[in-house]
């Protein structure tokens, strides 16, 4: 599926894009401290092998809170991939992804893992620390080696090969385990969201494997698995996803006082990070902020004139300037699928005391794991919500997991009367950017929602 | 043997239109389905003819509305072939593999044939897990029910057990082919090999066997004198690939002997067992043909590609690999280091083309295929 992080966001972008007014977007300042939170979980990810912590290799879904629950380190493979893009990083992994073959074609957190895993053994087995001397080879060698693999990929069959390949690159002698997260493909008489025989044989299925997942984490430490924990951990996870969904909402004002690539920017907190105090303190503060701007009439974007809806992953390497780049026109982008269908997007479903069930449930609803038909609905829903204008398609170019939907979602919101744009880009590799087809694209659109405007 | 080969082509060529003409003969329903695990056993004991949709040659138009450029051209062109009306004919279409670009093809043809039943049950991915066995099972009744509720009446387990049989036999008939020509008694080229494998992607069985039993009959007492290069061809998921480039490599000096090819003995590599009641075989065939011919769009422990493929060049006495790779085909491309690797490490050559559905440069081709052809034979001397 997809992910995210942002070490510290939006600092990709030391000058506005040359484009529209000039007008940069409004961060919150509650981010900053999002960002710290991001930094000390990647410090103390660092440390784990030094204090005797074993380490998870994972790809997929949230499944940290097992991890946590059982006194583990992990990494997120897509979120690894991600800090170093966005350190602009991913360079000498992609490299050596490529050397070995990997045609880059293939999706670019995977390449860019593969490429890290390819450095990292290499490094062992030489007994060196890295590549050395520049400073992008020393932030990988800091990445500590698997104890376990697991992968839990909702959809793409690109994230469940890539956690094979790291198996058989370590010599199969390091233990996997594979969750199978299904596609909701909703094609029974009575599918529905959140509801239907499939919905529910596929709810059970998944919790059965979680409970599986417990019992390998305990074969391979040699400790009891603690549910309790596990609902400690789940307790701070739901309020902070309520809390979330609370900002939501209140970005339906107008001007919206969030936008985005806020969201893109406090991924990580709900997706890999473990659950805490420090991530609702987190959420509380970021929904303070947001109503102090409502309560102001502050919009994250000056003179907002339009509002969008961002399909597809996120292009890591330009968060900032991506996100000036829209509130320079006056385009406020209010909502997305990578952000608002994912994450913990439905905490009623999680019951603190019995967590499993309603874990299984958010990792099987993330934003490209429905079939077309109740995805489209969920996404239309989301545009009338935050009365959206147009969307704009991320076609994050090797990442077909979000790219399958696009034409049919675009299609869909036509027939709804919005515009859409499309343009190429990628989660990790920049060079599938091409900043003058956005910038004509976006351009177009703005006229035909003024052409609209004007004669309704 | 020549008449049986042109009918097999005559089918090739236009498969839908095959498709359509049995059905206008004979009222059977066709499901579509699509690569490469899915059985078309249970289809058949439904009483439909099951055809497995096929790439065709024709540039990619109107499909660009709904397929990106960069997807596999198997998926482009089965969207451009939907988006043509090719598919209409269809009652039904048939599966779901576990390859990312399909999901997306599975979506398009939902949202343009929202009047046909697609059956979408997707086959567990992770062969290794304990409940693969258990989930595999549930996958296949499902199946069944979903069948049933297609044609409105139960399929009994003896039809299903009597197309289990018939498609083993039209199986172990393509295996004998295979074998016939790797003892070089059977002299049939590449381009040939496919057409056999093909058609039974989309014939009516026992018609299939017929025909291939003809072919089969031919087959000399004794083998014929070696010439060329032996090869072995690997890869080529999902679309067959294009018969000219099989013909290239038989130009250059190649003798294709054996091919672990979806066209070619991925397809029939496995044969259900007939002792079994027809879910829980259907079941096994599943999760025991990926250590047969191991495919990369599935996760299994239990199989190595790259070690399958050295054991298969050994045993076909190949003197390189001809690896073909779908352009854009992740699950191949993730593969393929490791069979680089491992052919490397034993000095076996080995060549990789990349294949695309538009036209390839084959003058390009032709040289590349003769340096390797080169390499390989001075290899082996
Ligand atoms: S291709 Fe996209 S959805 Fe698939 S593993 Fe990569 S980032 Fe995830
Ligand atoms: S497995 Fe390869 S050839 Fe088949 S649909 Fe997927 S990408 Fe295309």
């Amino acid at each position: 599926m997809t992910n995210l992080i942002a070490e510290a966001p939006f600092k990709d972008n030391p000058a506005a894009p040359a484009y529209g007014t000039g007008e940069r977007a409004d961060r919150l300042k509650a981010t900053r401290h999002g960002g710290k939170l991001v930094n000390d979980y990647w410090a103390d990810l660092f440390a784990a092998k030094q204090e005797g912590r074993k380490v998870v290799w994972y790809n997929g879904t949230h499944i940290p809170p097992f991890f946590q629950a059982h006194g583990l380190a992990w990494v997120h493979g897509e979120a690894w991939s991600a800090y170093l893009a966005a350190k602009h990083g991913e360079a000498p992994a992609q490299k050596a992804g490529e050397a070995r073959g990997y045609d880059r074609e293939l999706c670019s957190y995977a390449r860019t893992h593969l490429g890290q895993a390819i450095l990292s053994i290499k490094a062992a087995q030489e007994g060196v620390a890295g590549g050395a001397d520049d400073a992008r080879s020393l932030t990988m060698a800091k990445l500590p080696m698997p104890d376990m693999i697991v992968n839990a990929y909702p959809y793409c069959s690109s994230g469940q090969q890539w956690d094979d390949m790291v198996y058989r690159m370590f010599g199969k002698k390091i233990p996997i385990f594979n969750v199978s997260v299904p596609l909701l493909w909703g094609g029974r008489k009575d599918a529905g969201y959140l509801s239907g025989s499939e919905w529910e044989e596929r709810s059970d299925y998944v919790s059965k494997q979680l409970r599986a997942l417990a019992a390998f984490l305990e074969e391979n430490t040699g400790r009891k698995f603690d549910w309790d924990r596990l609902s400690e951990a789940m307790s701070y996870i739901k309020r902070a996803a309520e809390l979330r969904l609370e900002c939501f909402d209140l970005c339906e004002a107008r001007p919206a006082p969030a936008t985005f690539f806020d969201w893109i920017a406090s991924i990580a907190h709900l997706n890999f990070m473990p659950g805490t105090q420090a991530i609702v303190d987190y959420f509380q503060m970021l929904r303070d902020e947001i109503a102090g701007r409502v309560a102001r009439g502050e919009g994250a974007v000056k003179n907002e004139k339009y509002r969008l809806f961002f399909d597809g992953m996120m292009n890591w390497n330009r968060v900032g300037w991506l996100a000036d780049k829209f509130a320079s026109v006056g385009a406020s982008v209010v909502a997305g699928r990578y952000t608002h269908m994912a994450f913990w997007q439905e905490p009623g479903l999680i019951d603190v005391n019995d967590p499993v069930r309603g874990m299984a449930q958010n990792y099987l609803i993330c934003p490209n794991n429905h079939g077309a038909p109740i995805m489209i609905e969920q996404i239309n829903r989301l545009c009338d919500k935050f009365a959206v204008d147009g969307l704009v398609m991320h076609v994050s170019r090797p990442c077909r997991g979000m790219t399958n939907q696009q034409f049919l979602i675009a299609d869909a919101a036509k027939r709804r009367g919005r515009q859409s744009l499309f343009f190429e880009g990628d989660v990790a590799d920049d060079s599938f950017y091409k900043d003058e087809l956005l910038n004509t694209r976006l351009e177009a659109m703005i006229e035909s929602m003024d052409a609209q405007r004007r004669a309704a | 043997m020549r008449q049986a080969l042109q009918r097999f082509e005559a089918v090739c060529d236009a498969p839908l239109a095959y498709a359509r003409a049995l059905k206008a003969e004979s009222g059977r329903r066709i499901i579509g389905v699509l690569p490469m695990q899915f059985p078309l056993e249970l289809a058949h004991a439904a009483g439909a003819l099951p055809v497995i949709l096929q790439e065709d040659r024709e540039p990619i138009t109107v499909g660009q509305s709904q397929v990106f450029t960069f997807y596999c051209g198997y998926n482009r062109s089965l969207t451009d072939q939907l988006m043509r009306g090719e598919f209409d004919c269809l009652d039904a279409v048939l599966f779901g593999d576990h390859c990312v670009q399909l999901l997306a093809t599975a979506d398009v043809i939902r949202a343009h044939l929202p009047n046909t039943p697609i059956l979408f049950n997707q086959l567990i991915s992770s062969l290794a897990a304990p409940w693969a066995m258990e989930e595999t099972r549930n996958t296949f009744r499902q199946l069944w029910s979903e069948l049933e509720e297609l044609i409105g009446r139960p399929i009994a387990a003896a039809d299903a057990a009597r197309s289990i049989r018939l498609y083993n036999r039209d199986r172990q008939l393509m295996r004998a082919a295979f074998d016939l020509r790797r003892e070089g008694r059977l002299n049939l080229t590449g381009r040939q090999m496919q057409l056999i494998v093909k058609s039974g992607m989309i014939m009516d069985v026992e018609a299939h066997i017929a025909l291939l039993e003809e072919i089969v009959g031919a087959a000399a007492p004794t083998p014929a004198p070696e010439t060329g290069v032996r090869v072995y061809l690997s890869g080529h998921y999902c679309q067959a690939p294009k018969p000219e480039i099989l013909d290239v490599i038989e130009e250059c000096g190649g003798h294709i002997v054996d091919d672990d090819l979806y066209h070619g003995f991925r397809f029939i590599s496995t044969d259900m067992d007939e002792t079994l009641e027809p879910v829980e075989a259907l079941a096994r065939w599943y999760l025991e043909r990926n250590l047969r011919a191991p495919c990369a769009t599935l996760s299994d422990e239990r199989a190595d590609w790259d070690d399958f493929l050295l054991d298969a060049v050994g045993k076909a006495r190949a003197q390189g690999l001809i690896i073909l790779q779908v352009k854009y085909c992740e699950p191949h491309m993730y593969y393929y280091p490791e069979i680089k690797e491992a052919f490397d490490q034993r000095a076996i050559p080995h060549l990789l083309i990349e294949t695309e559905h538009e036209q390839m440069p084959l003058e390009a081709l032709k040289t590349r295929v003769e340096t390797f052809l080169e390499i390989a034979r001075r290899r082996a001397a």
